[in-house]
């Protein structure tokens, strides 16, 4: 049940990693949209807009993920790293944690703030905000892959 | 945008009562509820680690941050919360984040 359930809330912080990059990349252009001629163009060429709604559902359901699997981690992985003395990933883990409540506490406001129609005097709240919960997520998907294979990568 | 007001006033304020709540526990050893996953229950006071194990004190931290924020934003008045600049809201959010980065830095070292 545990494993299902990692790879559950691994997959959903892959959607939600898709959206707000896409969402982070369309804030970022500078210059009214012009015909996309490369990939990174392309990439932030989406109707930003209806990923609102996309990552709102998959940040509160994976991090619901992730506190069903935190007593495991807790009581296994966390005491595992405290015996190998990889303070390192206990203090990254540290902050995903934290990263991951501000994201949550995020959540009303951005979906205010991308909620149409998209007020120019806003763009700067709407960017900015979209950057922190894309950093978020990067961050707690990063920190919760290279802990999950820990043991392989410090053998 | 006058009508969902409120939804700013909970998001400004959510982070800072839950990183309050955290500091709280961090220095002074205050925390309201603990969650002992060996025993598979929530707990007042501090239970001995040799039997009960370690304690989570990670959902004390987000629902003591989400009453309070839910209940504050409730309360405030929406004239109140529309004048709110929008900006203070990444922007507290964003020195939270620096703070973290400070205070977690002890791991490191």
């Amino acid at each position: 049940m545990i494993q299902i359930l990692t790879i559950l809330h691994a997959l959903l912080a892959v959607g939600l990693l898709g959206a707000l990059t896409h969402q982070a990349f369309s804030v970022a252009r500078r210059k009214p949209a012009s015909p996309a001629h490369t990939f990174i163009d392309r990439f932030r060429g989406v109707n930003s807009p209806t990923f609102t709604n996309v990552v709102v559902l998959l940040f509160v359901v994976t991090s619901i993920g992730g506190g069903l699997l935190y007593p495991r981690y807790r009581v296994d992985v966390r005491t595992t790293l405290e015996d190998l003395q990889l303070r390192a990933a206990n203090g990254v883990f540290e902050m995903k944690e934290h990263f991951a409540a501000l994201g949550v506490g995020l959540l009303p406001a951005y979906w205010l703030f991308w909620r149409p129609p998209l007020h120019v005097e806003y763009a700067d709240t709407r960017k900015y905000l979209t950057w922190i919960l894309a950093l978020v997520t990067w961050w707690n998907f990063l920190v919760g892959e290279v802990l999950n294979n820990i043991k392989g990568l410090y053998p | 945008m006058k009508r969902y007001a409120s939804f700013k006033v909970f998001s400004l304020l959510f982070g800072v009562v839950y990183m309050g709540l955290f500091w709280l526990n961090e220095f002074y050893g205050i925390a309201f509820l603990r969650y002992y996953p060996v025993l598979g229950g929530f707990y007042n006071e501090r239970q001995p680690p040799e039997t009960a194990g370690p304690a989570i004190l990670w959902y004390f931290w987000l629902f003591g941050a989400l009453a309070v924020s839910l209940l504050v934003s409730l309360v405030v008045p929406r004239r109140l919360a529309e004048r709110i600049p929008h900006n203070w809201i990444w922007m507290v959010s964003a020195a939270l984040m620096v703070a973290i980065l400070v205070y977690e830095r002890r791991w490191f070292y």
